[in-house]
C-alpha cells in the first residue's frame, strides 16, 4: 500500500535535479519564444496590424451627390431629381427576416418578383448592415410600409434621388438617360474615377456632360463594430452637387416640333442661323428616358432595341440620308463660284438627260422647258442640275461640299454623331477599288447616289447661307452653372469656317430659295406666309432608284421601307433670318407635300411664340 | 486537528501572491473585455470573482489536508472523474457543437478540467508505488489505459484540445518520473507513425481547424477568423498598447471568445508589448517558483505532484498564448488563472493548493 515510510526516508532530493533543470530550461526557452513572437507581432509588424485594426473598425461610407439639373434657355426645368424609395431590412433588428418578408409582401401586395428575400443575402456575418430588398416602390406602398412600421421591425426606407425627365420622350434624344455604370465601363480607363454603383449618363447630354452633372461624392467616416453596427461618425465631407446645365433648347418650341410631326418617323431641328444655337431637336419615334431611371426591365429594353424604327437613334445627328434636291444649293454655289454659269445661264429641259447610254429623268414629266438658275432652283429642275454636275465634276463638287461642312462631324455636344459621306474619285477607288463613272456625278448633282448627310449638317449649311457665310458649330449647351447660379462655363458662337460663296452669289441663291416658297410653281408653296417670309428648299431622296423603264408609281403601292425620304430645309425671314429649320420625314414621300407642311407648322409656331412673348 | 507550527512558518506566501496577482490582472482584463457584453445574471467579472473565492476556499482545503492523505484517494478521485466524464457523455449540455458541460445543483462545470488534476494524482500515485522496479510491458499497458480512457472520452465530446493536453501532461510526467529511454523513443516513434492515421479519425471541423491554422487566410470569415482577428488585436497593441478598455478589436467585438480563450489577446491589445513582457515575467515567476517547489519536495509523491501541477500550468500557458499568437492551432485551452471560466479557475486553484501543500510540508515527514 501507499505511504511506505522506508521509501520516503530513502528519498534522495537530488534525484530529479537534472530533470528539473532541463524542464526549467524548457520553460525559459518556451517563454523566450513566446515573447519573441509577441515582439514580432507588436513591434516588427505593429504598424501594419494597427492599420488593419483601424480598417476593421472604420468604414468610409460614400454619400452620393445630387446630379445637376438641366434647364432650357428660359430656365424651364427639363430634368429634375425626385425621391425614389427603396426598402432595406436590418437582419439583427428584424430577427426573423423571412417572417418580416412575408408581412411586407402581404402588406404591399407584392408579387414574387417585387421583393427579393433570399436568405443567403442576410448571411454576411454583419447583422447590422441593411440588406436591400425592394427598389423604387411607389408612394402607395411607401405609405403602407410607413403606417405599419411597428409590425415591421428592422424595415427601413431609403430615399434615393432619381432623374425625372419632365418632358419624357419629347426631349429623350437631347437629354439622354442615366443608368448604373456597367462592369465593362468600369474596366475602361476613362471611368477610372467612378465606382461600382455610380449612376452615370448613358446617352445624350447626360452622357456628354456627365463630368459636370455628376458632382462629387462626399463621405462619412464611421466607426462600426464587428456586427456592422454604426457607433460614431468620426468625420464627414459633404457631397458637392453636380453643376446645372442650361441648354439653348426652347421647350415650347420643342413641343411645337414634336406635335408638328404627328406619328411620322423622322427629325426636325431648329437652329438660330446667327449663332448656331440649337433651339429644338426632335427625333421620332422616341422613348421615355424615365424608363431607365432605376434600371430598365429586360422586356422594355428588348422592345426598344428590336423595334425596326430604332427609337433610340437620334436621327438629327446619326441619321444619314441622301440630301436629294436640297443638295442643289451646293451644286449651284459651286457652279456660280467656279464661273461655270451666271444667274442668266439658261438650259433647256425636256424632261430627260442623256449620259452615255443612261437616261436620267427630271422629276417633272415633259420637262420645264427653258430655265435659268433661279427657275431651276424654284421649280427644282433636275435636268438643269444634271448639266451643272457634268460641268463641275465630282472632285470639285466634293471640295465645295466639304467647305459647306459635309463629310465631317459638326461637333455638336452629343455623343453618337455621324459624319455623312462626300464621295470623290479617290473615295470610290479606296472604297470599292473602282473608278468613278460619269453617270454617278449626274446622280450626285441632285443629291442622290453615294452622298449622305445628316439633317444637322444640312441645316448648318443652309444657316451659313442665311447668315452671310459663317459655318457655326451647332450649340446645344448655353451655359454650365453651379447650384447657386454662378456661371462656370459659357458656350459662345464658334465659327467652323466660312462657305466659299461671294456675297453676290449668296444673294442669288437666297433669292432662289425665297422663290421656292413664294413664287408660282415653287415646290415649297406650303410655307408661303404673309409676313416673316420663308426661304427654303424641298428634297426627296430616293431610297432605291427606280428603273428607267418604270413609271412613277403611287407611294402607297411601295413598301414602307422603300419609300422616299421627304426633306425640307428653310430659314426665315428672308431679310436677316433669325431661325432655320430642317425637317426629314423618313419614307415620307415628297419633300414638298410631306416635309414642307411640318416645317410650316414649326415656322408658324416659332413666330407665334415670338409674338406671344413679345420679343 | 492539531496544527503544526512549522506549517505556518513555511507557508508559501510568494506563490499565493503570484497566483493572486495573475488572477486579479485576469479579472481586470475580463472586466475590460466584457463590460459592454450583455449576459444573464451577474457581469462576467463578478462571476469570475466568485469563482476565485470558491477556488481560494478549495485551495485552503487542498493545502490543509496533507497531500499524502489525498494521494491515498488518488484512484478514487480518478474513478470519480471517469464517472463524471461518462455522465457528461449521457447528460452533458451541448455548446458550440460539443458536449463538455455537466450541470449539477445549478452549477455547470467541465469534468474534463477535473480530469487534468485526477491524472496528475493517479500518475504520481502510480509512480510512487512502482519505483525502480523497471517498467515492464504490463505497467506500460496500465499507464496507457490510465491516460487512454479519459483521452478517448474527452476526444469524443469532442474536445480535441483537452485530449491532447492530457496526452502532453501524461507524457511530461512519464518522462520526468523516469521511464526507460528506450520506451520513450519507442513511444515517440509509434506516435509519429500513428499520427497520420489519426487524421482519419478527426471530425471535419477539426481537420478544418488544423488546415486553417497552417494557412489562416484560406477561410478568413470562418475558421481563420479567430486567428486573424487575434493576430490583429495583439499586433495592433504595439509597444504601449491602446490603453485599458480602449482596445478597438476587443471593445468592438472583432475578437472572438475574448474573455475566455482569447483573453490574452485583449491584454496584449490594451497593454502592448510592455504589458505582455511584464505579464510573461509573472507567469515565468509562477513556473520557476513551482519548479523550485518541485525541487524542494521532501519525497517522491510530493515531487511528482508538484511537477504534475507545474506542467498543468506550463502547458496551459504555452498552448493558450501560442494559439493567441498564431503559432498553435485554435483549441479550447484556457490561460491559467487568467481566462474566464469557473471549472478551470477552481481546478487550478486546487492545483495551486497542492503545490503549496507540498511546499509547506517540505520539512515535515509524514507522521
Amino acid at each position: 500500500m501507499f505511504g511506505n515510510r522506508d521509501r520516503l526516508e530513502n528519498y534522495d532530493p537530488q534525484r530529479f535535479r537534472t530533470k528539473i533543470r532541463a524542464f526549467t530550461w524548457l520553460v525559459v526557452c518556451v517563454f523566450f519564444l513566446l515573447v519573441a513572437r509577441t515582439w514580432y507581432l507588436q513591434i516588427a509588424r505593429g504598424d501594419t496590424l494597427r492599420q488593419r485594426s483601424e480598417n476593421n473598425r472604420i468604414r468610409i461610407q460614400e454619400i452620393k451627390p445630387l446630379r445637376g439639373l438641366i434647364v432650357d434657355t428660359r430656365g424651364d426645368i427639363l430634368v429634375d431629381n425626385q425621391p425614389s424609395f427603396d426598402i432595406s431590412v436590418i437582419p439583427e433588428i428584424a430577427k426573423d427576416v423571412v417572417d418580416v418578408g412575408l408581412r411586407l409582401a402581404n402588406l404591399c401586395d407584392w408579387g414574387g418578383d417585387g421583393i427579393s428575400f433570399e436568405k443567403a443575402s442576410f448571411k454576411s456575418g454583419k447583422p447590422f448592415i441593411p440588406v436591400k430588398v425592394a427598389r423604387n416602390i411607389g408612394r402607395d406602398k411607401l405609405a403602407a410600409v410607413e403606417t405599419n412600421s411597428l409590425n415591421l421591425p428592422g424595415v427601413v426606407v431609403d430615399v434615393v434621388p432619381v432623374r425625372e425627365y419632365i418632358y419624357g420622350d419629347v426631349m429623350a434624344h437631347i437629354l439622354g438617360y442615366v443608368g448604373e455604370i456597367s462592369t465593362s465601363e468600369l474596366e475602361r480607363s476613362t471611368f477610372a474615377a467612378y465606382r461600382a454603383d455610380d449612376i452615370i449618363g448613358k446617352y445624350g447630354i447626360e452622357k456628354y456632360l456627365d463630368g459636370a452633372l455628376k458632382g462629387k461624392s462626399g463621405g462619412e467616416q464611421v466607426e462600426v463594430d464587428a456586427a456592422g453596427r454604426r457607433l460614431n461618425v468620426l468625420g464627414r465631407i459633404d457631397p458637392v452637387s453636380g453643376y446645372n446645365v442650361v441648354l439653348n433648347i426652347d421647350s415650347d418650341l420643342q413641343k411645337v416640333c414634336w406635335d408638328a410631326f404627328q406619328e411620322k418617323a423622322g427629325t426636325a431641328i431648329v437652329m438660330d442661323p446667327r449663332s448656331g444655337a440649337v433651339m429644338a431637336m426632335v427625333s421620332k419615334p422616341s422613348f421615355d428616358p424615365n424608363l431607365f431611371n432605376r434600371g430598365i426591365s429586360g422586356e422594355a429594353w428588348k422592345e426598344l432595341t428590336t423595334n425596326p424604327l430604332c427609337p433610340l437613334q437620334n436621327r438629327a445627328i446619326s441619321g444619314q440620308y441622301p440630301p436629294g434636291s436640297t443638295y442643289k444649293l451646293i451644286v449651284a454655289a459651286a457652279a456660280l463660284e467656279e464661273g461655270l454659269i451666271t444667274e442668266d445661264t439658261e438650259i433647256f429641259c425636256n424632261g430627260t438627260y442623256q449620259m452615255g447610254d443612261r437616261t436620267f429623268r427630271c422629276w417633272k414629266k415633259g420637262g420645264h422647258g427653258t430655265v435659268n438658275l433661279h427657275r431651276a432652283i424654284v421649280e427644282s429642275c433636275d435636268v438643269y442640275f444634271y448639266h451643272l454636275g457634268e460641268m463641275i465634276g465630282v472632285d470639285r463638287l466634293a471640295e465645295y461640299a466639304e467647305k459647306f461642312g459635309f463629310g465631317s462631324r459638326t461637333g455638336i455636344s452629343l455623343p453618337g454623331e455621324k459624319e455623312g459621306l462626300v464621295p470623290s474619285r479617290e473615295w470610290k477607288r479606296k472604297r470599292f477599288g473602282e473608278s468613278w463613272q460619269k453617270g454617278e456625278t449626274t446622280s450626285l448633282a441632285i443629291g442622290q447616289g453615294f452622298v449622305l448627310v445628316t439633317p444637322l449638317q444640312l441645316l448648318r449649311a443652309y444657316c451659313a447661307l442665311a447668315n452671310g457665310g459663317e459655318l457655326y458649330r451647332p450649340r446645344l449647351i448655353r451655359r454650365i452653372e453651379t447650384t447657386d447660379g454662378l456661371t462656370i462655363g459659357e458656350f459662345f458662337p464658334e465659327a467652323g469656317g466660312t462657305i466659299p460663296v461671294s456675297k453676290k452669289n449668296a444673294d442669288i441663291l437666297r433669292y432662289g430659295l425665297w422663290g421656292v416658297v413664294n413664287e408660282p410653281h415653287g415646290t415649297g408653296w406650303a410655307l408661303k406666309r404673309g409676313e416673316k417670309d420663308v426661304c427654303g428648299k424641298t428634297g426627296t431622296s430616293q431610297v432605291i432608284s427606280l428603273r428607267e423603264d418604270e413609271d412613277e408609281i403611287a407611294d402607297d403601292d411601295i413598301p414602307y421601307r422603300f419609300r422616299d425620304h421627304a426633306l425640307f430645309v428653310c430659314f426665315a425671314p428672308y431679310k436677316d433670318p433669325v431661325m432655320a429649320v430642317a425637317v426629314v420625314v423618313e419614307h415620307g414621300g415628297h419633300g414638298g407635300s410631306t416635309a414642307a407642311p411640318i416645317a410650316r407648322r414649326i415656322v408658324d409656331g416659332y413666330f407665334g411664340l415670338e409674338r406671344e412673348r413679345g420679343t | 486537528m492539531k496544527i503544526d507550527r512549522r506549517l505556518l512558518i513555511n507557508f508559501d506566501w510568494v506563490f499565493l501572491g503570484v497566483v493572486l496577482l495573475i488572477s486579479v490582472i485576469g479579472i481586470l482584463n475580463i472586466y475590460s473585455a466584457s463590460h459592454n457584453l450583455y449576459v444573464r445574471g451577474e457581469p462576467l467579472y463578478v462571476k469570475q470573482i466568485y469563482w476565485l473565492l470558491v477556488g481560494l476556499a478549495l485551495m485552503v482545503v487542498t493545502f490543509s489536508v496533507d497531500y499524502h492523505t489525498i494521494m491515498r484517494h488518488a484512484y478514487l478521485i480518478y474513478l470519480v472523474s471517469i464517472v463524471l466524464l461518462f455522465l457528461v457523455s449521457l447528460y452533458g449540455t451541448m455548446t458550440h457543437g460539443s458536449q463538455r458541460w455537466l450541470v449539477l445543483w445549478g452549477f455547470s462545470f467541465q469534468p474534463s478540467e477535473l480530469m487534468k488534476l485526477a491524472l496528475i494524482f493517479i500518475l504520481a500515485r502510480y509512480f510512487s508505488d512502482h519505483t525502480q522496479e523497471g517498467y515492464h510491458a504490463g505497467s506500460i499497458l496500465i499507464l496507457l489505459a490510465i491516460v487512454g480512457v479519459p483521452v478517448y472520452m474527452i476526444a469524443r465530446q469532442p474536445d480535441l484540445g483537452t485530449a491532447m493536453f492530457l496526452v502532453l501532461l501524461f507524457g511530461s510526467i512519464v518522462i520526468f518520473a523516469g521511464i526507460g529511454r528506450k520506451i520513450i523513443v519507442w513511444g515517440i516513434a509509434s506516435g509519429m507513425v500513428l499520427a497520420p492515421l489519426f487524421w482519419f479519425v478527426l471530425k471535419d471541423y477539426q481537420k478544418e481547424r488544423i488546415l486553417t491554422f497552417l494557412n489562416p487566410e484560406r477561410d478568413p470569415l470562418g475558421t481563420g477568423y479567430h486567428i486573424i482577428q487575434s493576430i490583429i488585436a495583439v499586433g495592433s497593441g504595439s509597444l504601449w498598447g491602446k490603453g485599458f478598455m480602449r482596445g478597438t478589436q476587443t471593445q468592438l467585438k472583432f475578437l472572438p471568445e475574448q474573455q475566455t480563450d482569447f483573453a490574452f489577446s485583449v491584454f496584449a491589445e490594451e497593454w502592448g508589448f510592455a504589458g505582455v513582457v511584464v505579464l510573461m515575467f509573472i507567469f515565468l515567476a509562477l513556473l520557476l517558483w513551482s519548479l523550485k517547489i518541485t525541487q524542494s519536495a521532501r519525497d517522491l509523491p510530493g515531487t511528482l505532484l508538484a511537477f504534475g501541477v507545474t506542467m498543468f500550468m506550463f502547458w496551459g500557458i504555452c498552448i493558450n498564448i501560442g494559439m493567441v499568437l498564431g503559432i498553435f492551432p485554435v483549441v479550447g485551452i484556457p490561460l491559467p488563472f487568467f481566462s474566464y471560466g469557473g471549472s478551470s479557475m477552481v481546478v487550478l486553484m486546487m492545483g495551486a493548493g497542492l503545490l503549496m501543500n507540498v511546499s509547506m510540508r517540505r520539512f515535515i515527514l509524514q507522521p
